[in-house]
């Protein structure tokens, strides 16, 4: 998954056409001038490296309870449940950050 | 993450009904063992649960912000109920009475501990399914459907 396609939007407001004082002025801009913590391509990593994890530990679970080593089995099907939100809500944000992309694609400029 | 706090907690909950099955179902096992080899009659067992100490500060540990009591095993103790003495002059078991001496176990009692162990399980089961559908259905924000 590239995440770098994302990442030129954050430049936006350093290219030589956007004027910076004007777009800090409008206040949503503001952040992309000085921007401060993680930035969104580490979250977004950082994110899938979360739900990654889960789905591996939910995998070796389920290879536990295949070979008769599971405690119990709710606990094995509450973590494949929890890598399941995960996953779906890894999902949702690629779909919200697609319709971003093809919104500001489909502006007329 | 805070949906994964109603998943422990229901996970507690479940873990001691499912001890409370596997002890009644030592209980029935046992209905109708005379001495062991040491002599010793088997007692009946039961669970008894509560609300869990550790619980709060594990899931504090863990990262949830709401921080609240899960239930747990406080321990597994043995009823001093009376012998069920039964006449049986054949038993190799039997006293000079004839009688031998079953463990004091109630089976109609050990059913109903049985199905309200297992409705509670099933309780826990929906608890959590609530937990998940509130998830799913945050997911569902702004979407197209």
């Amino acid at each position: 998954m590239s995440i770098e396609a994302v990442g030129y939007l954050a430049p936006l407001a350093a290219t030589p056409g956007v004027d910076a004082a004007a777009v800090a002025g409008t206040g949503v801009a503001g952040n992309a001038t000085a921007p401060s913590g993680p930035g969104f391509g580490e979250l977004l990593a950082r994110g899938l490296d979360q739900v990654n994890r889960d789905l591996v530990s939910s995998q070796t679970d389920v290879q536990s309870l295949a070979l008769g080593d599971a405690q119990n089995l709710h606990h094995v099907m509450m973590r494949l449940e929890e890598a399941k939100l995960a996953f779906q809500l890894a999902v949702q944000v690629r779909s919200r950050l697609l319709e971003a992309y093809q919104e500001i694609m489909r502006m007329q400029v | 993450m805070d949906y994964r706090s109603a998943f422990q907690i229901s996970a507690s909950g479940m873990t001691v009904e499912k001890l409370r099955v596997d002890v009644t179902a030592v209980n029935l096992a046992n209905v109708h063992s005379t001495k062991g080899a040491d002599g010793k009659l088997f007692r009946p067992m039961r669970v008894v649960s509560h609300e869990s100490v550790g619980f709060a500060a594990t899931m504090r540990h863990m990262g949830f912000s709401a921080a609240l009591p899960g239930a747990a095993v406080a321990s597994v103790e043995s009823v001093d109920a009376p012998p069920r003495m039964v006449q049986d002059p054949g038993n190799p078991q039997a006293d000079e009475k004839g009688f031998v001496a079953y463990p004091g176990i109630n089976q109609v009692n050990e059913m109903v501990t049985l199905m309200t162990a297992v409705r509670a399980y099933e309780a826990n089961v929906i608890a959590m399914n609530v937990a998940k559908t509130l998830a799913v259905k945050a997911l569902e924000i702004g979407g197209n459907s």
